[in-house]
Parts: C-alpha cells; sequence; structure tokens
C-alpha cells in the first residue's frame, strides 16, 4: 500500500519553478532516502508532504488523504505524518517533557499518566531521560535534535520526515542522532523519508534513494544499484563530489 | 511647609484621592479594554488575512497617528451629536481603549513577528490547531517578548488618563487644578501631592511588569 504518492506534482514559488513533475510512489513501511545539490528541492519536496508548502497542479496523496483538496483537514494527515526539522523547533517555552507531552494531550487527548509514561520512555530510547525537566535552550543541538525526534514519535506517526536533521549540527553530534534514526527505521514499520547529506546513512539504512536537482527527480533506483552504479549523470558527478570529502 | 499643612487638609486629601480613584479606575478599565481589542487587532494583522488585515493596518495607523486628545473630544462631544450619549467617566473609557488600542496592537504584531518561523512548524507538524498553536506555544513566547514595551505603553496609558480633565473628568489632575485654584498658595503643595500619585501608581505597573517577567522566564 502506498504511503506517499505524487502524481504530476508542480510547485512554484511566485515565478520560480521549485517541483518539476513529480511522479513518486513511497510504499507504507519503506525507508527512502533524497539527495540531492542544495536548491534541487528536496527539503520543497519533503515539506509538500504534510502541508508546509502547498503544490500548485496534480495530485498528492498522503495516507489516503489528497493534500490539494481543500477540503482536506491537514491537521488529520499531520497527526499521522511527523516531521523532524533541520533547525529543531522545539518549543522554546516549554521543558524537554511538555515538549513531547503536548500534542498527544492536545490532539490524541491521551491520558495523562499514559502520556507522561510513554514521554519518559521515549526520552530514556533518545538517551536523554535526565533533561526531562530542562528547557530546549539548556540542550546542546544534537540533544535538541533527539528531543525533536522523540516529539515525533509520541504521536505514533505512520511516517516521519526527516529534513536535513544532521545539517545543523557539530560533526561529534551527528553520530548519536544517526544512530537513533537508524534505530527507528529499523525497529519499526513506519514509513520513512529522509533529505539527507549523510551518505553513510543512506548506504546503510536506506530501502530507495532518490536524486533530485533543479527541481527534478533525476534518478529514482534501490540502495545498492544507486551507490554502484547511478543511471543519471549528475547523480554520478554528484555522488564522486561528496565521496571526495 | 505650612503651605503643605494648609494646602493638604482632610478635605482636600479626601476630595484629591477620589480624583486618584477615578484616574485608577479609568486606566484599569482602559487597560483592559484596549489589551483585548489591541490583542484581536494585533493578531488580525498578523495573520495577514487577504484584504481584511491590511484594511485593518490601515485604520490602526490612522487612529495611531491622532493626538489622544482629539479622540477624547471626539468620543465626548461628537458621539454625542449621533445619539450616543456617555457620562464624562464612560467616554473617557472609550476613547482611551481606542487609542491605546491601537498602540498595543502594533506592540502585539511585532511580538509576534519576532517569534521564530520555526515555531510554527514545529507546532503545526505535530498536529496542533493554529488556534492551538497561538495559545500553547506562540503567544506565551511573543507576551514575553512584549512585555517591556506593553508596560511602557500602559504607564504613558496611566498619565494620559490627565488629559481628560479637558473634558471636565474629575480625575485627579482635575482636581488638583480645583484646589490650587483656590489659593496660588496651594500651587507647588498639590502637584507636588500629584507626581508623588502617579509616580506610586505607574511604579506598582513596573514592579508587575518585573514580576510577570520572572513568572513568564
Amino acid at each position: 500500500m502506498s504511503m506517499i504518492e505524487f502524481k504530476d506534482v508542480e510547485k512554484y514559488y511566485g515565478d520560480f519553478h521549485a517541483l518539476k513533475d513529480i511522479n513518486l510512489t513511497i510504499d507504507a513501511g519503506e525507508t527512502v532516502v533524497l539527495i540531492g545539490p542544495s536548491g534541487s528541492g528536496k527539503s520543497t519536496l519533503i515539506r509538500t508532504v504534510n502541508g508546509l508548502e502547498e503544490i500548485q497542479e496534480g495530485q498528492l496523496l498522503v495516507d489516503g488523504f489528497d493534500l490539494h483538496d481543500p477540503k482536506t483537514d491537514m491537521n488529520k494527515i499531520r497527526k499521522n505524518v511527523g516531521m523532524v526539522f533541520q533547525h529543531f523547533n522545539l518549543y522554546n517555552n516549554k521543558t524537554v517533557l511538555e515538549n513531547i507531552m503536548l500534542a498527544p494531550r492536545l490532539v490524541l487527548k491521551r491520558d495523562e499518566e499514559e502520556n507522561k509514561q510513554l514521554a519518559m520512555a521515549l526520552l530514556e530510547r533518545v538517551g536523554l531521560a535526565d533533561k526531562a525537566n530542562n528547557r530546549p535552550s539548556a540542550l546542546s543541538g544534537g540533544q535538541k535534535q533527539r528531543v525533536a525526534i522523540a516529539r515525533s514519535l509520541a504521536m505514533k506517526p505512520k511516517c516521519l520526515l526527516f529534513d536535513e536533521p544532521t545539517s545543523a549540527l557539530d560533526p561529534e553530534m551527528i553520530g548519536d542522532v544517526l544512530r537513533v534514526m537508524k534505530e527507528i527505521a529499523e525497529d519499526s514499520d513506519m514509513t520513512m523519508l529522509v533529505v539527507t547529506h549523510e551518505m553513510g546513512f543512506a548506504k546503510a539504512v536506506a530501502d530507495r534513494v532518490i536524486f533530485m536537482a533543479d527541481g527534478q527527480i533525476l534518478e529514482d533506483s534501490s540502495t545498492e544499484q544507486f551507490f554502484q552504479e547511478p543511471s543519471n549523470e549528475r547523480a554520478k558527478k554528484f555522488l564522486s563530489q561528496v565521496a571526495n570529502h | 511647609m505650612t503651605d503643605f499643612i494648609n494646602a493638604l487638609t482632610q478635605d482636600n486629601l479626601s476630595y484629591l484621592l477620589q480624583g486618584l480613584g477615578i484616574t485608577v479606575a479609568v486606566s484599569l478599565l482602559s487597560i483592559i479594554i484596549s489589551l483585548i481589542l489591541g490583542s484581536v487587532v494585533g493578531i488580525v494583522m498578523f495573520e495577514k488575512i487577504p484584504y481584511f488585515s491590511s484594511l485593518v493596518g490601515t485604520l490602526n495607523n490612522i487612529v495611531r497617528n491622532l493626538p489622544l486628545l482629539l479622540i477624547i473630544f471626539f468620543s465626548y462631544f461628537a458621539l454625542p451629536q449621533i445619539g450616543i450619549r456617555l457620562p464624562v467617566f464612560w467616554s473617557t473609557v472609550v476613547a482611551m481603549s481606542f487609542f491605546e488600542a491601537a498602540m498595543l496592537s502594533e506592540i502585539i504584531r511585532g511580538g509576534l513577528d519576532a517569534i521564530d518561523k520555526g515555531q510554527f512548524e514545529g507546532a503545526r507538524s505535530t498536529g496542533l490547531s493554529n488556534r492551538q498553536t497561538m495559545t500553547h506555544i506562540i503567544l506565551p513566547q511573543a507576551y514575553k517578548k512584549m512585555i517591556p514595551p506593553l508596560i511602557s505603553q500602559l504607564i504613558s496609558l496611566v498619565k494620559d488618563t490627565s488629559l481628560a480633565s479637558g473634558v471636565v473628568l474629575a480625575d485627579l489632575t482635575f482636581r488638583g487644578q480645583v484646589v490650587y485654584a483656590q489659593n496660588s498658595h496651594f500651587i507647588v503643595p498639590v502637584l507636588i501631592f500629584m507626581t508623588f500619585c502617579y509616580f506610586i501608581v505607574n511604579y506598582l505597573l513596573s514592579l508587575l511588569a518585573k514580576h510577570l517577567d520572572r513568572l513568564l522566564a
């Protein structure tokens, strides 16, 4: 069953054509990594999936809902589609624990005791149980991102989107975040769509790799095939450039 | 010293303190109404609803650029002409609330604009509605940023109630004038007493600001 389905999707920012003729299907349970040079539209694409960006033409089905239909209630989709951002976007006015408990309380009306237990269990899982009562401002970037992941998981989403989750982190913080993401990919049947520059992570975790440039999908292959022999010239060039670091 | 004793007799003091009571009452009512109205207008301007927000913004700009005294005159002298007759106390409250709401709304819009867009996206991405996002995430953070300019504006409001003595609202300023009109020796003692009263009220407001600041920290 497909979780995300783009059909002939076009996206414009004014005159700028940000997404061109996107056709893409991601099945439930798949882990897909989206790579490409900056400005290629990969962040725009992932942000359309939970309605943070609108599309102008085509059809975008997420979890059976048509996102281009103005009658669709975005909050229903977002309940099932979590997102982890490059800059974490934790609530500055709430403690770590409250960051995790807020949406389940307000949106899912989860029982308070159960909510707290689950939030603490998630913090345990990302290794930050001792930070439960801290404000986000007291955490390092890597810790913030792990809290943000726990916040998304608390909604028990069917699908989790990661928009360059490690790009704003110091190198020594990246490992912890990737480890948590790997565990999620391996232990759960959640659909994951990840925009990243971490090729090691892509190789280890992804079922499929999608390469984008200039708002188009240029390659959509299995992970092995992509890293061994990409068919697209620009993908080849991109891989050789990132491999040389 | 004898001037002080002669000026601030028990009768005069209680007359002046009643005026202070009216000043405080007008101020408090205007603060409450203008905070509510100003929040609504500020949020409307912030939300950028097509046409509506810019219309509200333009009207707001007009009100903000008028002298308060003109608005007080308008509500006291012009409203009765169109059939709305209010006692001077209430016509002052209406004028103050109207004018201060316009001033406060810009502070509120500015405070909301200062919140990182990521806070919205973080909240919306977990399924919170627009209203839940505003009440739980955005407004608490925005109010904290707004407290210093809000309190400055509210202190201005308290002081500006004295303008209503021009439409014979029997507030502290008006009553002060009445008392020292009896005897020119009373001018200095009465003005010093009035200074003291305004200072205390506004100092309490700034203490409240400090307290709120700590509370929201």
